[in-house]
């Protein structure tokens, strides 16, 4: 695929077996899920309380499901904007949570960080990506200098150091999977499986969970809940990882085990990571964007840590994006 | 070493209607440069087609807490007196304004937020509660407000009487309150005329006054709000066509842009 097929031309966006699937049951999913409410609803499984939950959760699901996986199939410069925009909407929600959004200087130069680390995506200068993580921790020490006020200075900074590395470094490599030739299905994969381990985590633990895993992070996540979602989120990578890496070294069994527990275990981390900030913070969630999820943080605090460790996995075994020029547009730098 | 300290946004957790009708509003980055390009339109607008200008200046304070007080007789009030602030304080300058007017709309009340950064005074149900709460954080911000204590636009470019909210909100702080007058603001834009017409408007700034001595009762909010009235008088240039104005002092609580 040349690179401007790949960034803007949606011909190919089915070609890709593991994409039709994702997408038709995302759609018989969206379909199916009012039947299901009002089922559990008639049969009275479910409170009129929960039901009406599980009515606005599935309302929000209908915007936010296109809005994700649109820009996929469009293209790879749709996907590699929408992760910036998704990564500087985090860091508002980040920086309003923690008051750092009051330290006007550090937060500019977090937002630049952020729309550089998108565009050395865009550039596929993965040098310049990888340099952005020191070069904006320099800068964030650096402008917090000018305020001439030593107080205070090390959360400050460690704020948005924390802030830069989830939210410009962590996020932006889900960007950067976009510059694989086959980035559909490894993106959407990703995606589904990070938000199928919270729900399988949910379910199993509804329905096994007795122990808590860890009472003062998050008093609903449970042991069982937790194994219940690593054997299912591994099933599910096995079974769709044998065609995403189909024809590379990750398609044995072995490789996509160890993928499908380790996207199962960080997500669940990245899911108590964002829990303990919350509890520190005193907050319930991040944001009230999405009904019935809160803030984006709220939903897609697992594909932080995901993002980088899948990129990682992918990129030391296969290469991400090695068949594909690299500086598209800043050669005559 | 200072503890740990996270303090959430003012407006954390609101739905964006809610968050820019909320008196605890702050402006985080997106909002900081809005405010910094409408103000600087504002500032280039005033100066070339009204040809703003501003007489004694060195009365104005150089940080916060403050207040500027004004006669209101068109919608140019609060730019004009808010555009000639140093442009540092863009984010501390809050100019109170009608929320009946301009916080009902969504688009509006987006403009208000966003652009003009005002807060709402609801004209009908303006309790001590919501005095207090600007009070508090006037005082504790610390920052800026601007408002225009006749409580409505003048229809007839005359002067209405101060009402005695403001008194409320002021009474025993040592908050300095600047007397302005708004001179042309009238004559550019009528309460009939659509666009503003090209007048030269002026701005005299009076020497501040501190009510920190005046009781926070009823007599006092009454003598704060006459005594800043006859301040803004005094500042009216002599020969000025418009009429004496009413010397009573209305015992309405509000307070309005």
């Amino acid at each position: 695929m040349s690179t401007n097929e790949r960034l803007f031309n949606p011909a190919h966006a089915f070609e890709h077996p593991v994409t039709c699937w994702v997408t038709i049951g995302l759609v018989i999913a969206l379909a199916a899920s009012p039947l299901m409410i009002r089922f559990l609803a008639s049969t009275g499984r479910i409170s009129d309380a929960h039901r009406q939950e599980l009515w606005i959760r599935w309302r929000s699901w209908l915007i936010m499901t296109p809005l994700l996986v649109g820009p996929i199939l469009l293209g790879a410069a749709w996907t590699i904007l929408g992760v910036g925009i998704v990564s500087l909407l985090c860091y508002r929600e980040y920086s309003r949570a923690t008051g750092l959004f009051r330290e006007k200087a550090i937060s500019l130069t977090i937002v630049l960080g952020i729309t550089l680390v998108t565009f050395a995506t865009f550039d596929n200068w993965y040098r310049l990506f990888m340099a952005l993580t020191p070069l904006t921790i320099v800068m964030i020490l650096t402008v917090a200098l000018f305020a001439d006020r030593p107080q205070g200075y090390i959360q400050r900074t460690a704020l948005g150091v924390l802030g830069f590395a989830l939210f410009g470094h962590g996020l932006g490599h889900l960007g950067h999977l976009a510059n694989d030739d086959n980035y559909r299905p490894l993106i959407l994969m990703v995606l589904v499986s990070a938000e199928m381990n919270d729900i399988f985590a949910y379910l199993a633990g509804r329905t096994f969970g007795r122990v808590a895993l860890c009472p003062h992070t998050n008093p609903k996540k449970t042991a069982a809940g937790s194994i219940g979602g690593l054997i299912l989120t591994t099933a599910l990578v096995m079974f769709l990882g044998q065609y995403v890496f189909e024809g590379t070294v990750l398609a044995h069994w072995y490789h996509l085990l160890t993928l499908g527990i380790v996207i199962s275990v960080v997500g669940q981390l990245g899911d108590l990571i964002f829990s303990s900030i919350k509890r520190d913070l005193g907050i319930k969630d991040f944001d009230v964007t999405i009904p019935g999820h809160g803030g984006l943080l709220d939903r897609f605090d697992s594909i932080v840590p995901i993002a980088a460790v899948v990129f990682h996995y992918v990129n030391y075994f296969v290469g991400v994006g090695s068949e594909q020029p690299v500086r598209i547009w800043t050669t005559f730098v | 070493m200072d503890d740990w300290n996270y303090k959430p946004a003012g407006d954390f957790g609101l739905p964006h209607e809610e968050a820019f009708k909320s008196l605890k509003r702050e402006s985080g980055l997106f909002s900081t440069a809005l405010h910094w390009l409408w103000w600087s339109f504002v500032r280039t607008y005033l100066l070339i087609w009204h040809r703003l200008k501003v007489e004694g200046r060195e009365n104005l304070p150089k940080n916060p807490p403050f207040v500027l007080v004004a006669n209101h007789s068109s919608h140019l009030d609060a730019l004009v007196l808010a555009a000639p602030l140093d442009s540092r304080l863009r984010d501390q300058i809050f100019p109170i304004a009608a929320g009946d007017v301009f916080f009902t709309n969504p688009a509006i009340s987006a403009f208000a937020a966003l652009m003009l950064n005002a807060l709402p005074m609801w004209r009908k149900q303006c309790g001590p509660h919501a005095l207090e709460a600007l009070k508090r954080r006037l005082i504790d911000e610390p920052c800026c407000y601007i408002l225009f204590p006749e409580g409505q636009r003048s229809r007839t470019g005359e002067m209405l009487p101060f009402k005695a909210g403001l008194g409320m909100m002021l009474a025993g702080t040592d908050v300095p309150i600047v007397p302005c007058y708004l001179d042309g603001c009238f004559e550019a834009l009528r309460p009939e005329t659509k666009w503003p017409l090209r007048r030269p408007i002026t701005v005299r700034v009076g020497k501040p006054l501190r009510f920190d001595s005046v009781p926070n009762k009823r007599a006092g909010w009454e003598q704060i709000a006459l005594d800043l009235q006859t301040a803004v008088k005094a500042l009216r240039p002599a020969g000025n066509a418009q009429s004496a104005i009413a010397t009573t002092v209305s015992d309405a609580r509000g307070i309005d842009s």
